[in-house]
């Protein structure tokens, strides 16, 4: 089966480090720099800090999410692009609800989480049903 | 769509694992063909169909639901 715009298998585990490597240095940062007194200003330290962070999680996420999987076939394709339309519904529905129902919250913080929430919403569900497959394979031997 | 998969395999003496690799899918896959939860591409059941040297339509069956 041919797939299209996908990475290789391991780049899962590069996502996977992508996504580990940013805890440490962010709590490192935050132990010695005091973010709310930083100088502003572009490719000040704590704005290189917040791209480093943000990239590092966002590129985690998406290998993570965009890599094949061990044996690639047709109903795997088909599972992945549910679970995309799912997260994108899903995603949609977070967003609005929280522009509602928040109401001290600076849009450009809902924003950033929202770069993430679709991936992340894609990957539970695409692993979920994953495993629910692999599950029920075995109990059908 | 019914499928025979299960009895063609027992009479042709092969596992699940073996149809998949014959076919380029996961086991999973073939799993859930047997069991009706998933339709094949018409792809891949003429390939099931030609490891079993038959015709589609006697692996493969409408119902009435279809």
């Amino acid at each position: 089966m041919k797939t299209r715009f996908l990475f290789p298998y391991w780049f899962r585990y590069l996502g996977l480090a992508c996504f580990l490597v940013h805890i440490p240095v962010m709590l490192l940062f935050k132990e010695h720099h005091d973010m709310d007194n930083a100088a502003p200003g572009l490719f000040s330290g704590s704005h290189v800090f917040f791209i480093f962070t943000t990239l590092m999680v966002t590129i985690g996420l998406f290998l993570f999410a965009f890599s094949k999987q061990k044996i690639e076939d047709e109903q795997i394709m088909q599972l992945r692009r549910d679970s995309l339309q799912w997260a994108v519904y899903f995603n949609y529905v977070v967003l609005i609800a929280t522009l509602i129902f928040t109401e001290h919250m600076e849009i450009s913080h809902i924003m950033q989480l929202n770069m993430w929430t679709l991936l992340l919403f894609f990957i539970l569900r695409f692993q979920w049903v994953i495993f629910r497959l692999n599950w029920s394979a075995k109990k059908g031997d | 769509m019914k499928n025979n998969i299960r009895v063609e395999r027992a009479i042709k003496n092969i596992t699940q694992a073996d149809l998949a690799e014959a076919v380029n899918v996961s086991r999973q896959t073939i799993n859930t063909i047997e069991s009706n939860k998933y339709v094949p591409s018409t792809v891949l059941a003429l390939k099931i169909a030609r490891v079993f040297g038959k015709p589609l339509e006697e692996i493969f069956t409408l119902e009435d639901a279809d």
